[in-house]
């Protein structure tokens, strides 16, 4: 297993480079290819690219004629979920500290209790994400956390109010780590999977 | 539960139907470029969307079909040709020129002279936008809540404060500002403003997607407000204006956001299996739940829209289907960026777009988390499990 050192901080700049550190664990100095042939890293890592659907221009997607061999393939995935698990506690961690400086009828939003159940559903699919590490079958096992992870990044932005739709928002981030998640975790025809 | 289509209705939805073919390639043009817009504004689909509430009388070619004419006057022929439009394109729906939201509060507070301009400016010939003002900064859209203040200046009022989230208010010639003019909710207001108005200032908050909305952010630096301006002002009780207006015009329009949030998903489920005739096993089956699941809010909204119809106002069920068909926009396109493979969302231009599109509906007039409170408030009094309140009983 690698470990992925991801920034605090929730740009997209951050993002493309705590992503290449990941294509950096699994293949030094190169790119990881997805099975569908594609590549997703920073601008700078894939200057022959095109900007990522939504118009995010710190990261490029390209095509390449041959995947990665399959070890480099799973390194990256296991990084890529570590990213994606990272940044939802981070953006966790801030929309508590942002909910407890908010306000309405005079009480503290955190003090609701809808809010104190959707940020205990997302600490939930973090924690259920951890226990499916270790259950057998790599591809099913990845794409059912990234399932779950996508589920509590959804639930997870819905704190943020409208502001999580902002492309300054945390909500880009989120939607970043769906289609890098839906480019390189997919488990193929049928979304079932050989695991 | 027994389909809604009337021959008055059948009628309408399939006028509409024809209206939004080809939309989609449009929308994508919007995605990129939210004034596109501006290119296609002689398509029926605007037409319909510029002349939505206003009474036919004023307009110089009302929609009529079949002998039938429509002023979406009714909530239920409202749903469904805003659903209908939204199966070709959301957003390309949402960045038509029209009253929108703000003709439903102008007819619900202004007085004969008031409600009779609007209409007028509405029916020119050139195309009119317009915004719906509630949500705030600091408040979002709590409408008890609001700090936008109006104050006395001289034989008017001065109007300062912020707004957010607001669509197409960068672009929009007028609409309407809810606002505070004294303490508790007697002392709010709704006022009709003109955007050209001295301390008015509005720009576009670039968003995830449904681009075409154009959300923006206004400011408001002690923009002059003549008495006028205040809807119901002369006419009405403090306690039959203002805060009302907002209520009415949000529950009148949930059923039609859930119409978007229908369209959208049938477009999507259509797309997988045309995309993928072949899918067979789980991938079927998940699909065919889906389908049944956007057919169930589907049924239930028309049944929402026709109770709304009837003067049946019942909060928690508008808020309950609002909410089950927000989230279920998100699930199909999660689920559709599933069975279309590996890298979907880079090589379908459309699904990455209705993808990006469906998370806008959870916000649009009340997110999940507030309906979700009106829901509960129906499930202490007994009301929103019951199936003979639901009705009509």
């Amino acid at each position: 297993m690698t470990t992925v050192d991801v920034p605090l901080e929730k740009t997209t700049h951050e993002l493309a480079a705590a992503l290449d550190d990941c294509h950096d664990q699994a293949a030094p100095g190169d790119v990881v290819v997805s099975p569908r042939g594609w590549v997703i890293a920073s601008a700078a890592r894939v200057a022959d690219g095109a900007v990522v659907p939504g118009g995010w221009a710190e990261l490029h997607a390209a095509r390449r004629e041959t995947p990665s061999p399959a070890r480099q393939q799973a390194l990256f995935a296991d990084g890529l979920l570590r990213l994606q698990r990272q940044t939802l506690h981070r953006l966790l961690d801030a929309v508590v500290r942002r909910l407890e400086e908010r306000t309405a009828d005079g009480a503290n939003l955190l003090n609701r209790q809808l809010v104190r159940g959707a940020v205990a559903d997302v600490a939930l699919a973090l924690s259920e994400a951890d226990d499916l590490s270790d259950q057998p079958g790599e591809t099913r096992r990845r794409w059912l956390i990234h399932q779950v992870l996508v589920a509590a990044g959804r639930t997870l932005i819905k704190l943020y109010g409208a502001s999580g739709f902002t492309a300054e928002g945390p909500g880009h981030l989120v939607h970043l780590l769906e289609l890098l998640g839906n480019t390189y975790l997919h488990p193929g025809e049928g979304g079932v999977g050989d695991g | 539960m027994a389909e809604p289509d009337t021959p008055r209705v059948a009628a309408l939805r399939g006028h509409v139907r024809q209206a939004a073919v080809g939309l989609r390639e449009i929308g994508l043009e919007i995605d990129r470029d939210p004034t596109a817009i501006d290119r296609w504004l002689d398509l029926p689909a605007v037409h319909i969307m510029s002349g939505c509430t206003i009474p036919p009388e004023y307009l110089e070619s009302p929609l009529r079909v079949d002998g039938h004419t429509y002023d979406m006057s009714s909530c239920l022929e409202h749903t469904v040709t805003i659903e209908e439009l939204s199966y070709g394109d959301a957003s390309f729906m949402l960045a038509c020129p029209g009253p929108i939201m703000s003709g439903v509060t102008v007819g619900a507070l202004g007085d004969d002279r008031q409600r009779d301009a609007y209409y007028r400016r509405m029916a020119a010939p050139e195309p009119v936008w317009t915004f719906f003002g509630l949500t705030e900064p600091g408040k979002g859209s709590a409408a008890t809540e609001l700090e936008t203040v109006l104050e006395p200046d001289g034989d008017g009022f001065r109007l300062t404060g912020e707004k957010r989230y607001v669509g197409n208010a960068a672009f929009a010639e007028l609409g309407v500002v809810f606002c505070r003019r004294a303490p508790g909710p007697l002392g709010i207001e709704a006022v009709l403003l003109d955007t050209d108005t001295p301390g008015f200032h509005a720009e576009v908050i670039p968003t995830v997607g449904m681009r075409g909305v154009r959300i923006s952010a206004i400011t408001l630096d002690h923009v002059r407000v003549e008495r006028e301006q205040i809807l119901g002002f002369e006419t009405r009780k403090p306690s039959r204006r203002g805060l009302i207006g907002a209520i009415q015009t949000l529950q009148r329009f949930r059923p039609v956001l859930t119409g978007t949030a229908v369209g959208l998903c049938r477009a999507v489920l259509d797309h997988v299996r045309a995309q993928r005739p072949a899918l067979h096993g789980a991938a079927r089956r998940r699909l065919a739940e889906a389908q049944d699941r956007v057919e169930a809010v589907r049924q239930h909204n028309y049944a929402v829209a026709s109770a709304v119809d009837a003067g049946r106002i019942r909060a928690d069920r508008i808020a309950g289907v609002k909410t089950r068909a927000a989230e279920l926009a998100e699930r199909c396109t999660l689920l559709a960026a599933e069975l279309l493979g590996p890298a979907a969302l880079l090589e379908d231009p459309l699904l990455d777009k209705w993808y990006r599109d469906a998370r806008a509906i959870e916000f649009m007039e009340g997110t999940g988390h507030i309906q979700r409170l009106a829901v509960f408030q129906g499930v202490l009094k007994g009301t929103f499990l019951d199936r003979a309140a639901a009705a009509g009983a």
